[in-house]
């Protein structure tokens, strides 16, 4: 259905309150304001506890903002989820431990009530580098691996909105940078709208079209950096001078952030 | 009771404490044939020895069989009974949320009233014959609905998480994420309620039943049958180690396939 020219995802004057004990409350967003395009990958910097995960749960329907609105596809995200439109992956894995990777991948055809597409199934697989996998269960497989997994069932159903919070945040560094390389060749063949919650700058820088860095709580949008390094994005663009200085820049306002009182 | 009371239950003897077990056992075995030996607890406690030799004699075998299987079947229709009771409550309280805290009191409150209170209230009601499996029913059931009602809240956050995005409704959450996932702690809940039937039958049977180990202990404490007394309740308690042994390879197998 052809939407007006509105973004895929649209954040505009967000406030979430969290109820705390006796009627006291948290600001963890305050006027926080995003638009993101149809087929762009926006990444969400910040310090721990800005309020970035909230984020992205708001846009997951998983939670529902205290002011202002969020429209997914010019829409409420509920609606979305029932039309089985979105996809998620945490830093958990949150795979079925009973089921294999294959099954694991399948799972939101099952749960969509629709007949598993297995061809979509395998090519997934195939995508994220597990075809030789597709029978083992999540424990035989390296963290990883059981990621991709995640990655795949998160693609399974071609949704309008891929959700990411912090999908490589439990592995360890070189597992990290290589599932970055794989990420961005991934989401080069799907071009997916795609948030993505991190603390990572290099990540950030990597995979995303714009980075939005937070200031502390409450979060707000504090800078709004364009990437405009060419894709595909390899191991030759971290290497790149513009990579480092972004990567530098972005550190600094994330540190600036993490200051309280300074956020503007 | 929690999962932590269950594994501790259920994982069974470390290999290291096998030889350890076998020796308590032993030590058990040999302190009541002393005790009997000796008639340090009177001509009520027989030696050990003399009741397993009791055992072999073919009447007692035909009195002791009959009552087994009485109590058996008693003690099985009121396990699966229970089980399915206790399971589809704890379903029931998952699905419907508002009903989840009443379900909770309404199972402590019948819980709480003891089994030997209503013994006779299920005699007239239910008749002799069908109180054992009741009674069964009603031990094992509290216990399987306890731990089926943690067992379906088991699944992370995460995985809820990832269910409520992709679209899943009740229904599929519970059969494609509660209910795996909580499986091997139901198994936990069994392995406990096992026993526990054994023990609701035999009690069941104590009002009247026609026949069963119940029975059997009434009629030889009566007697002064101390070899068939001692026989009875050895039978009882062979009976509830077995049902507990075999949940116990059930949950293994469980916790392989599950986890």
């Amino acid at each position: 259905m052809p939407e007006p020219a509105a973004g895929a995802i649209e954040l505009s004057g967000i406030g979430k309150e969290f109820p705390l004990r006796r009627g006291r409350s948290v600001q963890a967003l305050d006027g926080f304001d995003l638009t993101v395009e149809h087929g762009e990958f926006v990444a969400i910097l910040g310090p721990s506890g800005c309020g970035k995960s909230t984020v992205l749960r708001l846009v997951a329907g998983l939670e529902q903002a205290t002011l202002g609105e969020v429209r997914v596809e010019g829409r409420h995200p509920g609606e979305l989820i029932r039309e089985h439109r979105l996809g998620v992956a945490f830093q958990e894995h949150a795979l079925l431990p009973w089921a294999s990777a294959r099954a694991n991948v399948a799972l939101p055809f099952k749960v969509a009530g629709r007949p598993v597409d297995r061809e979509r199934v395998d090519e997934l697989l195939a995508l994220v580098g597990l075809e030789g996998f597709a029978d083992a269960r999540p424990r035989q497989l390296s963290g990883g691996m059981r990621q991709r997994v995640a990655i795949a069932r998160a693609l399974a159903l071609k949704p309008d909105v891929l959700l990411l919070d912090e999908p490589f945040g439990a592995l360890d560094a070189v597992t990290r940078r290589r599932m970055n390389l794989e990420l961005a060749r991934i989401w080069l063949a799907q071009r997916i709208t795609t948030l993505l919650v991190t603390h990572d700058v290099a990540e950030a820088v990597l995979l995303a079209d714009r980075v939005v860095v937070m200031t502390g709580r409450p979060g707000r949008v504090r800078h709004v950096q364009r990437v405009e390094l060419p894709r595909p994005r390899g191991t030759q663009v971290t290497r790149e001078p513009a990579f480092h200085a972004l990567v530098d820049r972005l550190t600094g306002l994330l540190d600036e952030a993490e200051q309280p009182g300074t956020a503007a | 009771m929690n999962s932590g009371i269950g594994a501790g239950l259920t994982n069974g003897p470390s290999a290291r404490g096998v030889p350890l077990a076998i020796a308590g056992v032993v030590l058990l075995l040999v302190v009541v044939e002393l005790i009997g030996r000796l008639g340090l607890a009177g001509p009520s406690w027989p030696p050990l020895s003399v009741v397993l030799e009791y055992l072999t004699t073919p009447s007692a075998q035909r009195v002791l069989g009959r009552a087994v299987t009485a109590t058996a079947s008693a003690a099985v229709l009121g396990f699966v009974l229970g089980t399915l009771v206790g399971v589809a409550l704890a379903v029931l309280g998952s699905l419907l949320p508002a009903f989840g805290p009443g379900l909770d009191r309404l199972a402590a409150v019948v819980n709480a009233i003891p089994l030997i209170a209503l013994g006779p209230l299920l005699i007239n009601t239910a008749g002799r014959a069908a109180t054992p499996t009741l009674v069964a029913a009603l031990a094992a059931g509290f216990a399987v609905f306890v731990a089926a009602t943690s067992a379906l809240a088991a699944a992370s956050e995460s995985q809820r998480d990832v269910f409520t995005v992709l679209g899943a409704g009740r229904l599929a959450t519970l059969l494609r994420l509660r209910l795996p996932a909580g499986l091997p702690l139901i198994v936990d809940g069994l392995t406990l309620a096992a026993p526990a039937a054994v023990l609701g039958a035999v009690i069941g049977e104590w009002f009247g039943a026609p026949r069963g180990i119940g029975v059997l202990l009434v009629s030889a404490m009566q007697n002064f049958q101390a070899n068939l007394l001692w026989s009875a309740a050895l039978s009882a308690s062979v009976l509830a180690l077995a049902g507990y042994l075999v949940l116990l390879g059930v949950r293994r197998a469980v916790e392989r396939r599950f986890t």
